[in-house]
């Protein structure tokens, strides 16, 4: 087995174990390439019966519309059960306060929506696409995390996880969060993504798009944003390495149309996945950690 | 390219997050805006800043729970597991351990062997890790002088002669200028050996016994499949077999690995089976070759690591035992003897087991449990207890 066989044997056996150990799991899907792998994964576990997972979009309102209409036909063509949760609904329910600045993220207010749901459907487990080497307080999660009631992660009373001996067993108002791919790199995704033939989202390969210059990165034109007359747009050539939220994701510049360019195109870039596109970790130097204590993915 | 799994475990200040730091580093394994972010100025990086991840762990400068790190050379592509040193966190270093195929031991080379060194080697041992390191840091501060590496050496192999230790590798070092680490040293000419790197890459990751007998415990059950990983030996479709703790003999109808349908597979893959005939079977049955079968009883003797903070062992209180897929309601009605984390020997003491203690207990368990010995069939001769109130995992185990 080599190491993409070692990755994919190590999420299936986990995905299998969500499925054995829980009531109501739920895969929480974003539209982009990890919970994309997490789909693919979580179809080859269980063929040729059908993925017992439903599916599940908090949706920011903020979303890129190549990522929404990519969802819908992920669904259709498996059969899955998709369940879309808004943030706005949640905004307007819980009177909270829209996010202010020239790219207002909802990115943050995200985490009311999925521990409403959470709630809302009794899920156990919810399944996600983080990946440890991503950020440095996700190189500290365990496989199978327990959330406490209001959703908060305990970074310094994780449970021990021993071998592959994945402790699901919760008591009331405890939750958990499945990281099969906890492993995988940046670019074991796309090999893998090149090796299954998974088919992404078109905003992943290089494409036209007016961006404006902002602090050394390209942000989207979008309506969710606040122009302004000094804004420097430019319309050039350009990918997405990560799909979030419009107003928080940055793309890269780029022509890489096929995965081998991509692929070729991450393993000479300089800069990490995040570093290169996320716009809401370097807030602070625990950026993702206070999220996370907070009930974030 | 495959995959090689290793933890480093040290003291505090030993130089663990200096030499993982250094190692990504000299592999080209750190990009620029995560060196930008750990670098005061141009040419002051500081790669210890590397590994912690918390907020209070950097704040303290100590490791407190296991992360995680990944680099690839052109050969493999590894898995970093920093554990913390501590006493205290061994319980998280038992945890880290537990998955990796290497555990490399730092040595402070002005120190020498300390009392934590002795909780790293009993957690080696305990787990019965096949490839050990004793990294002895900071030669550079003892004028990269042999007889300190010698004398460390000579001392650490007469500590693990209680301990029946596999292969253990010996590598002077320092992390902070990295001699050693990814390139051998040329001011310690008198060591032969290779560098640490040169170890890893040349190490063989655990080789799932193919020789072993089959093993199958299976994990779940669809509508018409039966669902699990073959953790030892092989099965092909028509093989006869038998199912654990039933007794019931079967036959291999179908086998389907991925999206297809095989006549074989091996250890390590997820698959998805049939039988013939009408015989159910549930999570937690094992299925094994008509010969070399595994051992099933309700009474077990295990080797555990005590791994609750907030409660100690009790005597015959409820717990949940897991091997592999199968669980069960126990209790431990005797504590046979611990460890003594000084001195590695047995003593007596039939209280309690507190957190971090390494002991052998009997259980008796409500379910007829199907086990092999940890040594020679790992993946069904270890297992957890878990609290039957707070449902945490309180303790690790390895069947004798
Ligand atoms: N002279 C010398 N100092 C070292 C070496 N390795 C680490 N150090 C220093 O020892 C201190 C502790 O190192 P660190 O990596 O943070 O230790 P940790 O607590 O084990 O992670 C730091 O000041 C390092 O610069 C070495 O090989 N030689």
């Amino acid at each position: 087995m080599d190491h993409i066989d070692q990755l994919e044997a190590e999420a299936i056996y986990i995905l299998r174990e969500t499925a054995a150990q829980f009531k109501k799991p739920v895969l929480l899907f974003s539209g982009g390439k990890d919970s994309t792998v997490l789909i693919y994964l979580s179809i080859k576990a269980f063929y040729p019966a059908k993925s017992i997972f439903p599916v599940m979009h908090v949706d920011t309102g903020h979303n890129f519309i190549e990522a929404l209409e990519f969802r819908d036909q992920l669904v259709e063509r498996f059969g899955l059960k998709l369940i879309v949760r808004k943030v706005s609904d949640t905004i307007i329910n819980k009177g909270l306060v829209e996010p202010q600045g020239k790219f207002p993220s909802r990115n943050a207010l995200q985490s009311h929506t999925l521990l409403d749901a959470i709630q809302e459907f009794g899920f156990d487990a919810c399944i996600g696409g983080g990946r440890r080497d991503e950020e440095k307080a996700r190189a500290k999660e365990r496989i199978f995390s327990i959330r406490e009631n209001g959703g908060g992660w305990q970074p310094y009373s994780q449970r021990p996880e021993l071998w592959d001996l994945y402790n699901g067993r919760i008591n009331e108002g405890q939750n958990i969060r499945v990281f099969p791919i906890s492993n995988w790199s940046e670019l074991d995704v796309w090999n893998y993504i090149r090796r299954e033939k998974i088919e992404l989202p078109s905003l992943y390969f290089s494409h036209n798009r007016k961006c404006i210059r902002y602090n050394n990165r390209l942000i989207a034109v979008s309506n969710y944003m606040i122009a302004e007359d000094t804004d420097d747009i430019i319309d050039t050539h350009v990918r997405y390495r990560t799909v979030g939220d419009m107003t928080c994701t940055a793309a890269v510049a780029s022509t890489a149309i096929t995965i081998d360019e991509v692929i070729n195109e991450i393993a000479n870039s300089p800069i990490s996945e995040r570093g290169e596109t996320r716009m809401d970790d370097n807030i602070s130097d625990a950026g993702m950690e206070d999220r996370k204590l907070k009930g974030y993915f | 390219m495959d995959i090689l799994r290793f933890i480093t475990a040290g003291s505090v200040d030993d130089g663990k997050s200096t030499l993982i730091g250094r190692m990504l580093y000299d592999t080209n394994n750190i990009k620029d805006d995560i060196l930008e972010s750990i670098s005061a100025t141009a040419d002051d990086v500081n790669l210890a800043y590397l590994t912690d991840g918390l907020r209070s762990e950097r704040q303290q400068g100590i490791t407190i729970d296991v992360a995680y790190k990944y680099f690839t050379t052109a050969k493999r592509k590894y898995i970093i597991t920093d554990a913390p040193g501590h006493f205290q966190y061994t319980k998280n270093l038992v945890t880290g351990a537990s998955s990796a195929d290497v555990i490399i031991i730092l040595i402070d080379a002005v120190n020498g062997i300390t009392s934590q060194t002795k909780r790293h080697l009993l957690v080696a041992s305990f787990l019965k890790m096949k490839h050990i390191v004793v990294a002895i840091n900071k030669m550079d501060l003892m004028a990269y002088d042999e007889s300190v590496f010698t004398a460390i050496k000579t001392k650490f192999l007469a500590l693990s002669n209680n301990l029946q230790l596999a292969g253990v590798t010996f590598i002077p070092m320092s992390a902070l200028s990295g001699d050693n680490v990814t390139f051998h040293s040329t001011e310690m000419n008198w060591y032969q050996g290779g560098s640490l790197l040169k170890y890893l890459e040349d190490c063989e990751s655990t080789i799932l016994a193919h020789s072993n007998p089959m093993r199958l415990p299976i994990q779940y059950v669809d509508d018409c499949y039966y669902l699990g990983k073959l953790v030892a030996g092989q099965i092909k479709a028509g093989d006869r077999v038998v199912a654990h703790p039933q007794g019931y003999e079967l036959t291999i109808e179908k086998i389907i690995s991925g999206y297809e349908t095989v006549e074989e597979v091996h250890a390590g893959q997820n698959i998805q089976i049939t039988f013939t005939g009408n015989l159910k079977l549930e999570r937690g049955n094992v299925l094994s070759p008509l010969q070399n079968k595994p051992s099933m009883s309700n009474e077990l003797v295990i080797d555990m690591c005590w791994l609750d903070v907030q409660n100690p062992l009790l005597l015959n209180a409820n717990y949940i035992l897991r091997i592999n897929t199968a669980t069960t309601t126990c209790k431990v009605t005797e504590i046979l003897h611990k460890i003594d984390n000084e001195s590695f020997g047995k003593y007596q003491d039939n209280k309690q087991v507190n957190v971090n203690e390494f002991a052998t207990v009997k259980v008796t368990t409500t379910n007829n449990m199907v086990f092999d010995s940890y040594k020679t069939l790992a993946a069904t001769g270890r297992g957890i207890l878990m609290d039957s109130i707070t449902s945490n995992t309180v303790a690790a185990f390895t069947i004798q």
